[in-house]
C-alpha cells in the first residue's frame, strides 16, 4: 500500500469504513475544484493483474462524493445512479486521477461527471446523480 | 470474516484473490430454477459508509462481479471484460444483510453479452444494474 502522497497531493480525510479499507485517497486544489488520485496496489487488481472494475467504481463514488460534499456544504447526500464506461485497463502502480465536474446543481439534485486518467489518458468515464436528503 | 451460517445452503465462495477477495468474499448460490443466476454477499463492518449504510462502491463491485461471472458462464469464455455498467441505488443496505444479486442475460452475440441484475435483501430492492461485457477469449 502506498500511503505517501504523490508530489503535489495531500491525503484526503476519509470517513467511510469501505473507503478507508481500499484507500488511501489523495487530493490537491481547493474546495469545489479538488483533484483526487490513488495508486493501484496489490489489493486493487484482479487475477489478470489489471485494476478491478469494482475498485474504479468505488474510487469514483468516493471522489464524486467528496465533490458532492463540497457542492452542498456537507449536507447529507446519497448516490442515486452511476453510469460508467471502462475505456482502457490500468495496471499495478498506476496513478489514477480525476477532477469531478459539477454539471448542474438544483435544490435537491447534483449532476456530476468525471473522466479518470492515467498519465493523461482517459481510462474510465462516469456520470452520476446525487440527491441532497431532506430537499424536495 | 463472513459468517457462513447467515448464507443460504449450498453457497460457494467465488473470491480467489485480488480485489474480489479484498472487497468480498462473494458467493454463488444454487440456481432457483427461474433462469436467473444468483450470487450473494454478506454485509460486514468493512462494507459500510459513515451513515451506517452499505457503501455504494460495494454494491457496484458486487454487481460487476456477479455479471462478470454470469457473462463468462453463458458465453463459455475464459476472459470477459466490463465495457459499461449502470447502477441505480434504490435503497440502503444494512450491516448483516445477505444481499442476493440475480443476473439475467438480455442478449448475447459472438463478442458481446448484455446483462441485467437486481440486488435484493429479502423484499427490499437495494439496486438495479445493467451492463455490457466484451468477450476477449473463447
Amino acid at each position: 500500500m502506498t500511503s505517501i502522497p504523490p508530489a503535489g497531493f495531500t491525503r484526503t480525510e476519509l470517513v467511510d469504513p469501505f473507503e478507508i479499507h481500499v484507500g488511501p485517497v489523495f487530493e490537491q486544489g481547493n474546495k469545489g475544484a479538488r483533484r483526487f488520485a490513488f495508486v493501484i496496489d496489490e489489493r486493487h487488481i484482479n487475477m489478470r493483474g489489471v485494476i478491478h472494475g469494482g475498485m474504479l467504481m468505488t474510487f469514483a463514488d468516493a471522489a464524486l462524493g467528496q465533490a458532492a460534499w463540497d457542492a452542498c456544504d456537507h449536507a447529507n447526500c446519497v448516490t442515486m445512479t452511476m453510469q460508467m464506461q471502462f475505456l482502457a485497463p490500468a495496471k499495478l502502480g498506476d496513478l489514477v486521477e480525476v477532477t469531478p465536474v459539477l454539471t448542474r446543481r438544483t435544490r435537491a439534485l447534483m449532476f456530476f461527471r468525471g473522466d479518470f486518467t492515467v498519465r493523461g489518458e482517459t481510462i474510465f468515464s462516469v456520470a452520476s446523480v446525487w440527491k441532497i436528503l431532506g430537499q424536495d | 470474516m463472513a459468517d457462513m451460517d447467515a448464507l443460504p445452503p449450498g453457497a460457494q465462495n467465488i473470491s480467489r484473490g485480488g480485489f474480489n477477495l479484498y472487497a468480498g468474499p462473494f458467493w454463488r448460490l444454487p440456481d432457483e430454477g427461474d433462469g436467473a443466476r444468483p450470487y450473494a454477499l454478506l454485509v460486514e463492518p468493512k462494507h459500510m459508509n459513515s451513515s451506517g449504510s452499505l457503501h455504494g462502491g460495494v454494491l457496484m463491485t458486487f454487481a460487476d462481479i456477479a455479471m462478470s461471472q454470469a457473462s463468462r458462464a453463458v458465453s463459455g469464455a475464459s476472459r470477459c471484460t466490463t465495457v459499461s455498467l449502470t447502477c441505480d441505488f434504490t435503497g440502503p443496505g444494512k450491516l448483516g444483510d445477505v444481499i442476493v444479486a440475480r443476473v439475467r442475460v438480455t442478449r448475447q452475440t459472438r463478442t458481446m453479452v448484455f446483462l441485467a441484475a437486481e440486488l435484493t435483501c429479502g423484499e427490499r430492492t437495494l439496486g438495479v444494474a445493467t451492463g455490457l461485457w466484451k468477450i476477449l477469449e473463447q
